[in-house]
Order: C-alpha cells, then sequence, then structure tokens
C-alpha cells in the first residue's frame, strides 16, 4: 500500500492562519499551476524548506559511541503495515543496532487518526526517547504528537508533518524522498520507452499535499522542458485512487491514440492498468511511482508498465534513524532531508527490489522475469 | 346480567374466501365451567379460537362477553376485554425468568423513575403458583430451564392472572408425557374456583371427559352438537366427530 | 457436595451465568498478566491506565448502544459510517456557528440514520443486517462526500474540554464519559420497562407481540439508539483529536461487536449485559496496549490478540442454544 496520505484542501479564510500555511498554499498554488517563471527543480520540504540529501546525514564513530552510552529508546508509530513500511523499519533498525537505540515499541494506526493518538500515548508509557513516524493527516495528528512533543520526545517525521508543528523546536527534521527527481525520472524513463515522442496523459493527484504535486509537476516540466516531441494531451487529476479505474477508461475514450500515461502513485495505476487491460489495449505505455506487485508484474511480464520509479524506502529509514541521532546529540538537524529516486525497469527489477524495499521480488514477479527472458516488443 | 355466560357465541360464521371455516356455530361457556371443542383436523377448532381472541373477525353472527356485545379488530381488543389465550407454542421469553414472563408487557414499577418492582413481581408471582399449585424451583428460574409441564403451567398462570373473562387455551398438554399432562390437568382443574370461563382445544377424548363440563363437537366447520360430559361417551362423541356410527360389536379402543 | 453446586450457592455470584462472567475473569487475568510481565514498562502507571480508558471510550458507548440492538434481535452495521459523519457534520456546523449547535447536528444526523434503518427494517420488512450493511455502504461514500475527503479542524476549547480533552476535578472527562454511559446504559438496560421489553423482543418477537409489546415501535427506537451513541462516540473522538476526518470509526465496528459479544451479550438476542460490554471494550483496549508494550512486531500483537479474543468468545458462548 501506498505511503500517501493526502494534506488536507485549505481554506484560508476559515482556517487559523500561520505564515507556514500561506506559504504552501502559495507555493502550492504555483507549483499546481505549473507557473515556469518561479519554476521549482529543486525539492522543497511542506513549509518550503530547501532539501538535503540523506547522504549528507552521518554520525562519526565518537558520535556513535556517545549515543551508545546514552542508551536510549525508538519508538516506530505508523500509520499502515506495508512492503514499503517494512523497509523503513528495516533501515532504522540498522541504523539504531549501530548506536546502541533500542526499539521499544512498533504500532500500526490502520489509517485511523484516533487510533494513531492512542498509539502515541500507548507508546509513551515506555518514555521512547524518540519517535520515528508517519503522521497521519496534518490536522488530526497536531494533537496526537502532543504529548510526546511536550514531554520532549525527539520526533522525526516521514512525508507528513502535523499542523503548527516548528522544525528545530518541535520534532527534528522530516524525511521524505526526492520529490523532483521521482517525477523527473518518470519522464525520462516514459521518454526514452516513448524513443522521445508521442501523445502522453498526465494523471495527477488531485489534492493539495507538497509530497504528489512536487513528483507530479517534476514529471510536467520535465516532459514540456525536455522532450519536444512530446506532448502532454490529456490531464485527468484522481483524489480517490479506487477511482482510478473509471478515470483511466473515459481517458482513454477520450484519448483513443494516446502513446503513455504518467500515474501519480502505483496504487491508481493498479486500476489504470486494469482499464487497460479490459480495452484490450497493449500498445500504451505506463509509467508510475512506487513498487507494488500487481504494476511490477505487469513489467515483468513485458506488459504496459514500462518503468517505476520507487523511493528507496530502506534508505529513508536510515535518514530517519540518524536524524534522530542528531537530535538526542543536539546536533543541527537539516529541516528537509531527501532520499535518491530510483528509476526501475524489466532490467533491474531484482535488484530494484531489493535496493528500495530491502527485499526480494515477490516469487510471482521472480517467476515471470524467467518466463519472458526478453521483452515482448520493442522500445527499449 | 350477572347470570348471562362469560362467553357467548350465536351463529357464528366464518369465511376466507370462498371456503367456509366455521358454519352457524353457537355456544355459551359459563364461569367456573370448562368447555371442550373437539373435531378432527380442519374442523374449525382454531379458527373459532382465533375469532374468540380478536385475530381474526366473524363474517357474521354475535359474541357477547357477560351479556355485552363485542367486536374486536385486534388481539389486544380482547385482552382489555379480559379474554386470555394460552397458544400451543406457550408464547414464552425462553432466556428470561418466570416472573417477567408473567408480567411481559405489564411490568410492574415503582418510584418517578419508573424502575421496575422487581421484587413486587416476584412476590405477586410466587403467591400465584402457590395458588395454582404449580411446583417451579422459584419464581426467578429463567424459562429454559424449566421442563414442559412446567412451562405450560407458566403459560396458563399467566393468562389465569391477567384473565377476567375467559381463558382459551389449544391443546394445553399435546407435548407432554403422562406425569405432566396429569399435574397440567389438576392446575386446570383447579381454575374453575377463580371464576373464570375456560375453553379448551384438545384432541383427547380421556383428557376432555376427566376436565369438562360440556363439549362442543365440530366438523368441517358445522357444529355437530353440544353435550353434557356426564351425559354422553366416547363413543357418541367420536361418532360425532367423524360422521360414522359406531359399530355396535366393536368397542372403541382408548385413544391417548 | 459438587463445585457446580457449591459454586452456586455463593450469593450474587453464583448466580451468574457464565457468560456473564467470562469477561471479568479474563480481564482480571489480563490484567495480571500484563501487570506482571510489563511491570518495567510502564503498563501500571496511573497516565497508561487512564490512557486506556480514555482510547476506549467511543468504542465503550457505541458497544453499550449495540447491546440493546442486539438484545432485540437486529444489529447495526452502519455505525462506522456515522460516526464519521456525525464528527464532520459537528466539526462543520461548529466552525460556522458554535458547539452546542454542532453537538446537536451530530446527535441529530446519527438519530436520522438510526430512524432510516429503522423504517426499513419495519416497513419494508428488511433484515437488519442487510439494510445496515447497505447504508453503511452509502454512509461512507456521505462521509466521503461531505468535505471532499479533507479533514476540518476544531478549535472551540469549551467543546474540546467537554467532549474529549478536557477534565473535570483532575478526572479526565472521558474518563466521566464513560462512567456515564455506563451507569445511564446500566439503568436503562435492567431497571426499566423499556430494557425489559428490548429484551422480550429479541428473545421471542411472538411472544412478545401477543403480549401487547409494540415489536415495530421498539425495533424503530432501539436502531435510533444505536445509531445515536454511534454519533455520541463521533462527537467523543472529535473532542479527543480535535478534528474529524471521513476515517474516523472505520475500524470500530467489529471491536464494537467482539466487545458486546466477549461482555455476554448473544449476537441473536434475548440476552444480555450492558456492564460486561463495557468491560468487555475496557479489556480490548487493555490488549492493545498491552501488546505494544511488550514490544511485540505489528503482526505478532495482531495475532496474539486475535487469538485471546477466539477464546474469549468461545467460553462466552458455552450456553446452549435455545429451543426453536
Amino acid at each position: 500500500m501506498s505511503h500517501l496520505v493526502p494534506y488536507p484542501k485549505l481554506r484560508p479564510k476559515k482556517l487559523m492562519l500561520s505564515k507556514h500555511y500561506f506559504l504552501t498554499a502559495a507555493l502550492g498554488a504555483i507549483v499546481v499551476l505549473g507557473n515556469s517563471n518561479l519554476a521549482v527543480a529543486q525539492t522543497m520540504g511542506p513549509n518550503g524548506e530547501a532539501a538535503t540529501p540523506s547522504s549528507a546525514l552521518t554520525l562519526t564513530d565518537a558520535e556513535v559511541a556517545k549515543l551508545k552510552e546514552g542508551k536510549y529508546s525508538a519508538a516506530l508509530v505508523w500509520h499502515t503495515s506495508s512492503d514499503f513500511i517494512s523497509a523503513v523499519t528495516a533501515g532504522t533498525i540498522h541504523e539504531f543496532d549501530r548506536a546502541g537505540i533500542k526499539v521499544v515499541a512498533t504500532t500500526d494506526a490502520g489509517f485511523d487518526s484516533a487510533r494513531q493518538l492512542s498509539d502515541v500515548e500507548t507508546v509513551m508509557a515506555k518514555s521512547p526517547s524518540v519517535i520515528l513516524a508517519l503522521p497521519l493527516d496534518p490536522i488530526g495528528s497536531a494533537k496526537a504528537f502532543q504529548a510526546a512533543k511536550e514531554k520532549g520526545v525527539k520526533l522525526v517525521f516521514l512525508s507528513n508533518v502535523p499542523a503548527g508543528y516548528r522544525q528545530g523546536v518541535d520534532y527534528v527534521s522530516v524525511v521524505t524522498d526526492d520529490l523532483f527527481q521521482m517525477g523527473k525520472q518518470a519522464a525520462d524513463a516514459l521518454a526514452k520507452s516513448l524513443l522521445n515522442q508521442g501523445k502522453v496523459a498526465w494523471i495527477f493527484h488531485d489534492a493539495q499535499y507538497y509530497v504528489t504535486n512536487q513528483r507530479d509537476n517534476a514529471f510536467r516540466r520535465t516532459i514540456e522542458n525536455d522532450y519536444k516531441d512530446m506532448s502532454i494531451v490529456a490531464s485527468q487529476g484522481i483524489s480517490d485512487p479506487a477511482r482510478a479505474e473509471d478515470v483511466a477508461h473515459a481517458l482513454l475514450t477520450k484519448n483513443p491514440d494516446l502513446d503513455g500515461i504518467y500515474v501519480t502513485w502505483a496504487e491508481p495505476a493498479e486500476g489504470v492498468l486494469a482499464a487497460l487491460r479490459s480495452a484490450g489495449n497493449t500498445k500504451v505505455k505506463i509509467v508510475t511511482l512506487d513498487l507494488s506487485e500487481p504494476i511490477a508484474l505487469d513489467m515483468a511480464r513485458g506488459g504496459n508498465v514500462t518503468a517505476i520509479v520507487a523511493d528507496q524506502a530502506f534508505e529513508l529509514g536510515r535518514a530517519m534513524a540518524i536524524a534522530a541521532g542528531y537530535g538526542l546529540l543536539g546536533k543541527n538537524a537539516p529541516a528537509f532531508t531527501v532520499a535518491p529516486a530510483l528509476t526501475i525497469t524489466r532490467e533491474n527489477l531484482a535488484e530494484g527490489y531489493r535496493e528500495s524495499l530491502n527485499r526480494e521480488p515477490p516469487q510471482s514477479v521472480l517467476d515471470a522475469l524467467q518466463a519472458n527472458q526478453a521483452p515482448s516488443r520493442g522500445g527499449h | 346480567m350477572s347470570t348471562a355466560p362469560a362467553l357467548s357465541l350465536r351463529n357464528l360464521h366464518k369465511s376466507f374466501g370462498g371456503i367456509v371455516a366455521v358454519e352457524n356455530l353457537s355456544l355459551d361457556v359459563s364461569r367456573g365451567e370448562i368447555v371442550a371443542l373437539v373435531g378432527d383436523n380442519g374442523a374449525g377448532k382454531s379458527t373459532v379460537v382465533k375469532i374468540i381472541a380478536g385475530i381474526h373477525q366473524p363474517s357474521s353472527g354475535e359474541m357477547r362477553l357477560g351479556g355485552e356485545l363485542v367486536h374486536f379488530i385486534n388481539a389486544s381488543q380482547s385482552q382489555a376485554k379480559g379474554v386470555q389465550v394460552v397458544y400451543q407454542d406457550l408464547a414464552l421469553a425462553e432466556s428470561q425468568p418466570v416472573y417477567m414472563n408473567l408480567f411481559l408487557a405489564r411490568e410492574k414499577t415503582k418510584g418517578w423513575f419508573g424502575k421496575l418492582d422487581r421484587a413486587g413481581m416476584i412476590a405477586e408471582t410466587e403467591e400465584l403458583m402457590r395458588e395454582l399449585n404449580v411446583r417451579i424451583p422459584s419464581a426467578k428460574s429463567t424459562v429454559r430451564k424449566l421442563s414442559g409441564g412446567q412451562r405450560q403451567a407458566v403459560a396458563i398462570a399467566r393468562a389465569t392472572h391477567w384473565a377476567t373473562n375467559l381463558v382459551l387455551m389449544d391443546e394445553p398438554t399435546a407435548a407432554l408425557g403422562v406425569t405432566e399432562t396429569c399435574k397440567v390437568e389438576d392446575i386446570i382443574a383447579g381454575l374453575k374456583e377463580r371464576n373464570l370461563a375456560i375453553l379448551i382445544v384438545s384432541h383427547s377424548l380421556d383428557q376432555v371427559f376427566r376436565l369438562s363440563d360440556h363439549i362442543c363437537v365440530l366438523r368441517r366447520g358445522k357444529q355437530i352438537g353440544v353435550r353434557q360430559t356426564k351425559q354422553t361417551d366416547k363413543n357418541e362423541i367420536v361418532s360425532m366427530i367423524t360422521g360414522l356410527k359406531a359399530s355396535s360389536r366393536r368397542p372403541m379402543t382408548n385413544d391417548k | 457436595m459438587s463445585v457446580h453446586s457449591t459454586f452456586r450457592r455463593i450469593p450474587v455470584v453464583g448466580q451468574l451465568e457464565p457468560s456473564t462472567y467470562v469477561v471479568y475473569v479474563g480481564f482480571l487475568l489480563i490484567f495480571a498478566v500484563f501487570a506482571v510481565l510489563l511491570r518495567d514498562q510502564g503498563f501500571l502507571t496511573v497516565s497508561n491506565l487512564l490512557n486506556i480508558v480514555q482510547e476506549t471510550t467511543p468504542v465503550t458507548v457505541m458497544a453499550i448502544g449495540m447491546v440493546f440492538v442486539l438484545s432485540a434481535g437486529e444489529i447495526d452495521l452502519s455505525i462506522g459510517s456515522v460516526v464519521a459523519i456525525a464528527a464532520l457534520l459537528a466539526a462543520v456546523v461548529m466552525r460556522a456557528h458554535n458547539w452546542t449547535l454542532g453537538v446537536a447536528a451530530g446527535l441529530g444526523a446519527g438519530a436520522l440514520v438510526g430512524l432510516i434503518n429503522g423504517a426499513l427494517v419495519v416497513y419494508a420488512r428488511l433484515p437488519s443486517f442487510l439494510v445496515t450493511l447497505a447504508t453503511m455502504g452509502l454512509l461512507a461514500g456521505v462521509a466521503r462526500w461531505m468535505t471532499n475527503l479533507q479533514s476540518v479542524p476544531v478549535i472551540d476549547t469549551t467543546f474540546t474540554n467537554l467532549f474529549g480533552s478536557g477534565s473535570l476535578f483532575g478526572i479526565p472527562s472521558l474518563v466521566i464519559w464513560t462512567a456515564l454511559a455506563g451507569f445511564l446504559g446500566h439503568y436503562v438496560y435492567r431497571e426499566t420497562r423499556f430494557g425489559a421489553r428490548v429484551l422480550a423482543t429479541g428473545d421471542n418477537p411472538h411472544a412478545a407481540r401477543a403480549a401487547g409489546i409494540k415489536v415495530d415501535r421498539l425495533r424503530l427506537k432501539v436502531l435510533i439508539l444505536g445509531s445515536t451513541c454511534a454519533a455520541l462516540a463521533g462527537l467523543l473522538y472529535l473532542g479527543r483529536i480535535q478534528g474529524a476526518r471521513y476515517t474516523l470509526g472505520e475500524t470500530d465496528l467489529l471491536t464494537v461487536i467482539a466487545a458486546a459479544v466477549v461482555g455476554g451479550t448473544r449476537i441473536d438476542g434475548g440476552t444480555g449485559t450492558v456492564l460486561g460490554a463495557l468491560i468487555g471494550s475496557l479489556l480490548m483496549g487493555m490488549l492493545n496496549n498491552g501488546l505494544i508494550l511488550t514490544g511485540l512486531a505489528v503482526s505478532e500483537q495482531m495475532m496474539v490478540r486475535g487469538f485471546i479474543i477466539l477464546v474469549a468468545i468461545a467460553l462466552t458462548l458455552r450456553e446452549p442454544h435455545r429451543a426453536p
């Protein structure tokens, strides 16, 4: 399941405004409108922070030793269970083990904000020094992490930041994948498979959420700026992945001569794939973000999916853990840390799984790779 | 009109569409007496019971309770006029204790907040059981724990307690063994002292002859006749039920 | 003198049916196990124990409502969606007007859903399982549509203090809500005519009707009650997390039913206990809390929890089925 959880649509008139909301709204508006005058070619944080690559986060041996002395503990407060979360967890444990930080509790809120609040309260009983979490929704999670914030627990967040929380004061850092690169590399991969020409549909995330907004727009900008013989002939926003199949049907009907489709993340991409299958369309190429078994399987079989751009979940976990270390040591952590994006095609599908999710590909994917040694059609 | 019978039916007629279920029935049941309604299957006995209970309305004819002309359009109206029915399935709530069943829909409350007066209901139940000589472990026993005969006794006790005119019983001991049938029949016999009129539908002629004062025989909806129990015998009743003259050479065997 | 008959002689406790006391024994047992196992992990601290009560309050309120519904021989599968709708509606109304209007709107929405469910059951003569299964889906869509998937924050401090985040004389308001729900629910269930008739209707609807109970009216009332409890739970969630989201309550249905059933209420009606449901809800919450504190991975927590609930339900349901 995707690790994406959308941001709320802000209504400046009704909500209590803070400078941060305004900035995000403004930036969001700019980004969504694709205004190239203020072209953002760099990934930016939820409050407009500049990105620091995760590779810049390191701990010296002395620092590691100091952490070991502290005998710290950590709690992982997740929003769901998935391959992605398992990989992030593996990354965090890898680093925590080095620094002698013990993971004392793991929770799964099942996408329920109230549950996330309960989870935080419960793990607080074990007095962790550090909490790593993916806050479910900025509004609901503000209250959820309050207890931890007030007790001075070091908080490191994945993707989302609770409303009103200040970096360096309330939380150490927010970590996510390199959003701009994710979108750009998707564009590059699709272009390559279409030999740099053709008509493309852009299925983006129709909500104000800096993670998907930046990825989606990076794709769009790359096609527009770098590939003159390609054009985006159709744009369609979706907010509920369950509706993706219907949306794709409509898109295909309106644009029968599409060459490629970009889908904002894997879950709706599965719906788009289903729509293509039921239309009997084997020609259109799909590129999407995040590994998922049905998508990877289709790619292994030489189907519509031509490339998947994945974040490095293990690396995200590693970065979160090191950021936590910074917080414990009182070291200045970067506000917004990003892990690199990984383009995965049929050729490096197996390594892609290992690098991104720190696991072997599912058996079905391995079998499909074996069975379909040569790609069934050109384009690569 | 204190001498009027508790229940009086005159020329009762009921048809469902083209089918005549009951034809020209006239019957009196007085307080302190037990009348048995007998007949083969399809004779119309249960239709008669349902008409008296208010579930069906007669197509024509009169019904009087204590001399007063009545016309019921639903079961609640007949209950309001003091008629209680003990159905074959007993209509008891099995998970509830005996006293709650007795006071079903008529719970006693006390105080301003309408709090249930369990102690009061239990006491009243115990007294009723004593009066009727019903043997159950406790008024608080759950109905599910009681034997078939005990359950029947509870259902009869309930009907008796709330009836002011007439108690109708449909096959009261059909599902019981010999010992229990005996006990229940004692209870039924004892009801006569409570100044109620009792009408029993029964397949068992032995029971009818043990308990009733009058027997009304139906056959295919027609009333064949009413006999005083003491002045008739099984052979006559059987021949009225079946419509066949009993052969003098073959004595009737006892039926259950 | 057997153990069984000796047990029966103990006043009060001796008359309890196994289904009634399994939940209390289970609760004490699990509490004892966690108290010993997790003594250094913060399980027994006052704040942790209070957390357990606060976390379970919305489910407790819904479980108590569900006890009435189940006892009458019905079921309401739509409560999860009602939670979200009531919370969202209350939050939106509160933002534009004041909190009392918001509360009224939220509770009103719950009552309305109950009325609709009840009308379909009573007048269209459809089984409540199917009706509420359908309305569950319909209302889930409504919850998403209401604010177009957006969350709605709540900033009215009077509301949040009363409904989830405040305290009275040092006792957290949610603890008071739990106590109130338990007390009121128990009283109505055990000490009023309404409660007695709910049980009779669930036990034998024909008997109830023959005795003169207005069975249809009662079914309607009970479904309205269940939905209104779900709406109240939505308000409590709203007060606690200070924001409404369309996913609120989505995963609560099974926990609510489990709490009621483990507590001793039968799914087919006729028998039940409000206090048992309250303890059942606390038991679930304690289980979640304790399992997290053991440090087990999420998948392990789920397996252990599922196993314990299975055992509890098996023990609770050893009553013989009633005769048809």
